[in-house]
């Protein structure tokens, strides 16, 4: 089954990924040219990079053609490859543009990415996606490593310090960290406390009806209220119990009550599914409630609890900026203060980082899944 | 050994089962038996107190179960259920170390035992212990399943339609090898099934159960010959001569004197091969079966090649642990007054209608005991010399 897709003579996933990267090549603006921080932009072909656009350009037709070259191992690899070499040349094309579009401007002057220029980025990841899909799972691991290095390195070496988002990071590297790490705790600890309580409560909701009819309830309707709403439904209560119904407490909690929904259900729904012929066989041998519970309840409702934490953790990243409103921090302020400002550069210097966590928030806990779920229950990848 | 003794189960007002009592003695093997909620399964859940009773004394080894923790209980009590039940997430070997762990062994005894088991249950551990259950049929996992059931050596076993999910080829394959099991570790087996072939088949005593009262509980012979009701005799069927000879083995009546022949000879054979039989069979080199030559062709005055059937040993030859039942649905496929009998492809026999007539003639008493049909010297497994002309029984292979 893992090599059906490769089977496919043309891979028509690599192909759009690459179409993709080539029309961001050459039909959009690559770049923007602006004056000024908040002054709107003049579009910038990629002939704008010198060499280095001639060089993406013929890496995206290159991962084009890798698309109809016979299928196999090989070809998976080289896509692998191509994707990889995209996501890592496209930001060091970028900041080579602005060295060069900055060559006498003023120095408040900023080059920032163009539609072009993010469409060579997804195409790239696109063209990544597909060639690892033919691979087995140590070489994708080895290559998302090699492709964050080359991301760091071309980051590093190249202009990509003159891109205006850089330049809006580096007017504020100090509180742009701080924001980072009040995001991560916020969420960290919504995503900790919603595990803490849901699984329990999962496995309580799959022991007893009424439990479960009450939990699923609950956590179902708290799901439906909007996030801003919930915070501020917070705040009376809250203050009422001698907290303060602004910062970081009402943040968690509301986090912790939206993480609970995605955590209770998979827990519940991943035991309600074991085999009831495994149960029964676990305690005809003589397992104890704890001993089925732990030795085989589970392990087989792993792979569910593990997806609950995964949606729960990619949504509390992305509410985690709404509580930013009642002054918990987090990234949701450079957002908000972009908008307020239409600093563009701001805005994004808060959405990319969020993005960021949330796919490495993913990514993570697919890979721990990888590593803690059976062979004997894992489902067949393509 | 296991005891009942006026055993109830309610349910509210229900009685689901009804002053039950009856004895299973050390190393027999007791069927119960009887239409669908007759409370068969519900018996034997008592035993391993998954269902605790609501009165009377249940007795395992000697002791009252109750006064037994039921974890503790279960952990000497092999359990075999229908849908096997087997850890999807644990390896074949793991599965089968269940009971093992619970009890506290060591690796290095549990390892072994394992290996021990699998080649017990006729699955080369090489093989098999590494894999995971969902890369088993079904007649395989239910193999892993008496493994594991027997992994800690208990010596009573309980087993809930074991064998119903499987196809009936496969079935009476899991019956014979069951059989021969039992034969070499003596269990005292409480078997639930709902089939009664199976249940004439494997029993020593059949308990057969109505509305969860128990009917009868007797030999299976006794039950065919000598039914105590109405209803035991409508349930055990009209075919009463045909299910006798269900208890017996083909390897008890085959017999091995046989007038064989090398496929390559096959051409040259007049009649002076034939001695006093029907068919000459042909064999190959390493002693597999591949057809026959008719005498009375022969006789005819036909030539060899015309005499001579080809056959595929699969369809046309009965296994030697295969029961008479099944030899004799064999010789009416194929029409012919008797059939070969074949381990895995080599001709070890053959059985006749005139044999199987002889033991429906004889008395109850010479048919008791299926399960250990063979005498000394007839051991399971133990591979004899695939010589053609000298066909040996080797029934359990």
């Amino acid at each position: 089954m893992r090599t059906a897709p490769s089977a496919r003579r043309v891979d028509r996933v690599a192909a759009m990924g690459a179409a993709v990267a080539l029309a961001g090549c050459t039909l959009l603006p690559f770049a923007e040219f602006r004056v000024n921080r908040i002054a709107s932009g003049t579009a910038q072909p990629l002939g704008a990079a010198g060499v280095a656009g001639f060089a993406l350009l013929a890496l995206a037709a290159v991962a084009l053609a890798l698309a109809f070259a016979p299928p196999g191992r090989i070809r998976s690899l080289s896509m692998l490859l191509a994707g990889a070499a995209l996501l890592a040349m496209t930001p060091w094309t970028l900041g080579e543009a602005a060295v060069r579009l900055q060559v006498g401007a003023d120095s408040i002057a900023r080059v920032s990415v163009g539609a072009g220029g993010w469409l060579a980025f997804v195409g790239g990841a696109i063209v990544w996606f597909a060639g690892s899909r033919g691979t087995s799972p140590g070489v994708r691991l080895f290559a998302a490593l090699a492709v964050l290095a080359a991301l760091v390195m071309s980051v590093s070496a190249g202009g990509v310090g003159q891109l205006s988002l850089a330049r809006e990071y580096g007017g504020q590297a100090e509180r742009f960290w701080t924001l980072v790490r009040q995001h991560f705790v916020l969420s960290g600890s919504g995503l900790g406390l919603g595990a803490l309580i849901g699984i329990p409560l999962g496995v309580a909701a799959s022991r007893n009806r009424a439990v479960r009819d009450a939990t699923l309830a609950v956590v179902g309707v708290i799901q439906t209220v909007p996030s801003l709403a919930l915070l501020g439904l917070l705040v009376a209560p809250l203050s009422a119990a001698g907290f303060r119904g602004i910062g970081a407490t009402p943040a968690i909690i509301a986090l912790t009550l939206y993480a609970l929904l995605p955590i209770v259900r998979n827990t519940y729904v991943g035991l309600d599914g074991v085999s009831p012929a495994a149960l029964d066989a676990g305690r005809g041998m003589g397992m104890s409630p704890m001993q089925l519970l732990l030795r085989v309840e589970a392990p087989l409702a792993l792979p569910l609890v593990l997806e609950g934490l995964r949606a729960a953790a990619v949504m509390v990243i992305g509410i985690a900026a709404v509580t930013a409103f009642v002054g918990a921090g987090g990234l949701g302020i450079l957002v908000f203060q972009g908008w307020g400002q239409q600093a563009d550069d701001l805005t994004l210097l808060g959405a990319v980082p969020m993005v960021m966590l949330a796919v490495a928030a993913d990514v993570s806990i697919r890979a721990l899944a990888a590593v803690a779920v059976s062979p004997g229950i894992r489902e067949v990848h393509q | 050994m296991i005891r009942l003794e006026h055993v109830r189960k309610t349910y509210g007002d229900s009685v689901a089962v009804d002053d039950l009592s009856f004895e299973v003695p050390e190393g027999d093997v007791c069927v119960l038996i009887g239409p669908s909620g007759c409370g068969k399964t519900t018996t034997l859940r008592m035993i391993n107190r998954l269902i605790e009773s609501s009165g009377g004394l249940i007795e395992v080894q000697g002791r009252d179960i109750t006064g037994v923790r039921p974890e503790q209980l279960r952990r000497h009590i092999g359990y075999v259920i229908q849908s096997v039940g087997l850890f999807p997430h644990l390896t074949v070997a793991d599965n089968i170390a269940t009971v093992p762990r619970l009890l506290g062994w060591d690796d290095a005894r549990i390892k072994p035992r394992v290996s021990e088991l699998l080649e017990l249950v006729g699955l080369d551990p090489g093989e098999y212990a590494r894999t995971y259950p969902r890369q088993l049929s079904g007649g395989e996992a239910q193999r892993v399943g008496v493994a594991r059931a027997l992994a800690a050596d208990p010596p009573v076993l309980l087993m809930d339609e074991p064998f119903g999910a499987v196809d009936p080829l496969n079935r009476e394959r899991l019956q014979a090898e069951f059989a021969r099991i039992q034969r070499e570790l003596r269990k005292t087996v409480i078997f639930v099934t709902h089939d009664v072939d199976e249940a004439i088949r494997l029993a020593d005593r059949i308990a057969l159960m109505r509305d969860g009262r128990l009917e009868q509980y007797d030999t299976p012979e006794t039950l065919l010959d000598h039914p105590a009701s109405k209803f035991v005799h409508d349930f055990m069927g009209a075919d009463r001569a045909l299910k006798r000879l269900g208890r017996v083995s083909v390897a008890k009546v085959m017999r091995t004197d046989l007038e064989t022949a090398r496929l390559s000879d096959a051409g040259d054979l007049d009649r002076s091969a034939c001695g006093e039989r029907r068919f000459v069979y042909l064999v190959d080199s390493l002693g597999d079966l591949r057809g026959w030559v008719d005498c009375l062709d022969l006789d005819a005055g036909h030539s060899a090649e015309n005499a001579m059937t080809l056959i595929d040993w699969r369809e046309a030859s009965v296994r030697p642990d295969a029961t008479l039942k099944e030899a004799l649905s064999g010789m009416l496929g194929l029409g012919f007054r008797s059939i070969a009998v074949t381990d895995r492809g080599r001709l070890v026999g053959e059985v006749t209608l005139t044999a199987i007539e002889a033991i429906m003639n004889e008395s109850d008493t010479h048919l008791a005991d299926p399960v250990k049909p063979l005498e000394d010297g007839e051991l399971p497994s133990r591979p004899t010399d695939a010589r053609p002309d000298h066909p040996a029984g080797d029934p359990d292979a």
